[in-house]
């Protein structure tokens, strides 16, 4: 049942990050890439703290299974790094078509690898024709919105 | 030559890998709470970054549109969708119907801010891209 769900909201979250780029894209016009992105941690975080506290006020507090490994808690860093990463490969050769072109294709394969073989604790998937298919076509699609 | 193809490939890499991890923290906790501790932490190591290294502002606090407050708020949003998503529907799915919403909306920004060069191609890809995401329906 949630998978009705999760196929329109992992769409508009696709949406909801091309406004995110737009966003923090205008600090960093004047400002450097890493001004922005700890801009948009920092408030990220009070926003954060505010939802929770939204959500907390209406629910009573649930008992969930199991306890996170600390490695869990550092999911930070890779997005910080990310930021260093892309923000130098923008300026080079790459430009920024390049550096996403080349970013889905380390999404693909790595999801692609991490479902297969259920890395970080989360269920390991059979990958099938089907899904290779249509993976090939939504990247061929993003390639040519990207390079036109 | 080699070394920015390396760092946009594991820039690319670091996103999913991000997810997976914030994905494996909601499970125990919330997406939402996942998305919090996602921003602390990029934050607290943002911060150290820019007091070793330096270039948080070398020109002042930069001038922008009041919308730049916001960004960080969709991120937060952002990141707990892709929490709660990856822990369902997997690592590769999610990737592909992100990728998809980035794209479609991206054109359709383009669009809506009057830039609307090579639209014949934009909207051939997506196109692909919406065929690419009847078949991922599919297969399931």
């Amino acid at each position: 049942m949630p998978n009705r769900l999760a196929y329109p909201l992992a769409f508009a979250s696709g949406g909801l990050l091309t406004l995110m780029v737009l966003f923090n894209g205008q600090w960093a016009r004047e400002g450097t890439p890493l001004f922005a992105s700890w801009m948009a941690h920092g408030t990220g975080t009070v926003a954060a703290l505010i939802f929770l506290l939204l959500l907390r006020a209406g629910r009573k507090p649930s008992a969930r299974p199991g306890k996170a490994p600390l490695w869990a808690y550092l999911g930070g860093l890779s997005g910080a790094v990310t930021v260093m990463l892309t923000s130098t490969t923008v300026n080079s050769f790459l430009a920024l078509s390049g550096t996403l072109a080349l970013g889905l294709a380390g999404q693909a394969g790595f999801s692609l690898l991490s479902d297969r073989f259920g890395w970080f604790g989360l269920p390991a998937r059979r990958i099938g024709a089907t899904d290779l298919a249509a993976l090939a076509l939504i990247l061929a699609g993003s390639l040519l919105v990207i390079f036109t | 030559m080699l070394q920015p193809i390396l760092f946009a490939l594991l820039g690319g890499t670091l996103v999913s890998v991000s997810r997976a991890i914030n994905g494996r923290l909601s499970l125990a906790t919330s997406a939402m709470s996942a998305s919090f501790w996602n921003h602390l932490v990029g934050f607290l190591f943002l911060s150290a970054v820019a007091l070793l290294w330096g270039g948080l502002m070398p020109g002042g606090w930069p001038d922008a549109p009041v919308t730049a407050w916001f960004g960080g708020t969709i991120g937060v949003l952002f990141v707990a969708s892709g929490s709660w998503l990856v822990a369902r529907i997997g690592a590769t799915l999610t990737a592909m119907l992100v990728i998809a919403g980035q794209m479609v909306s991206g054109v359709a920004l383009d669009l809506a801010l009057g830039q609307s060069d090579g639209l014949l191609p934009k909207a051939a890809g997506v196109a692909l891209i919406l065929a690419g995401m009847v078949l991922a329906r599919r297969s399931r």
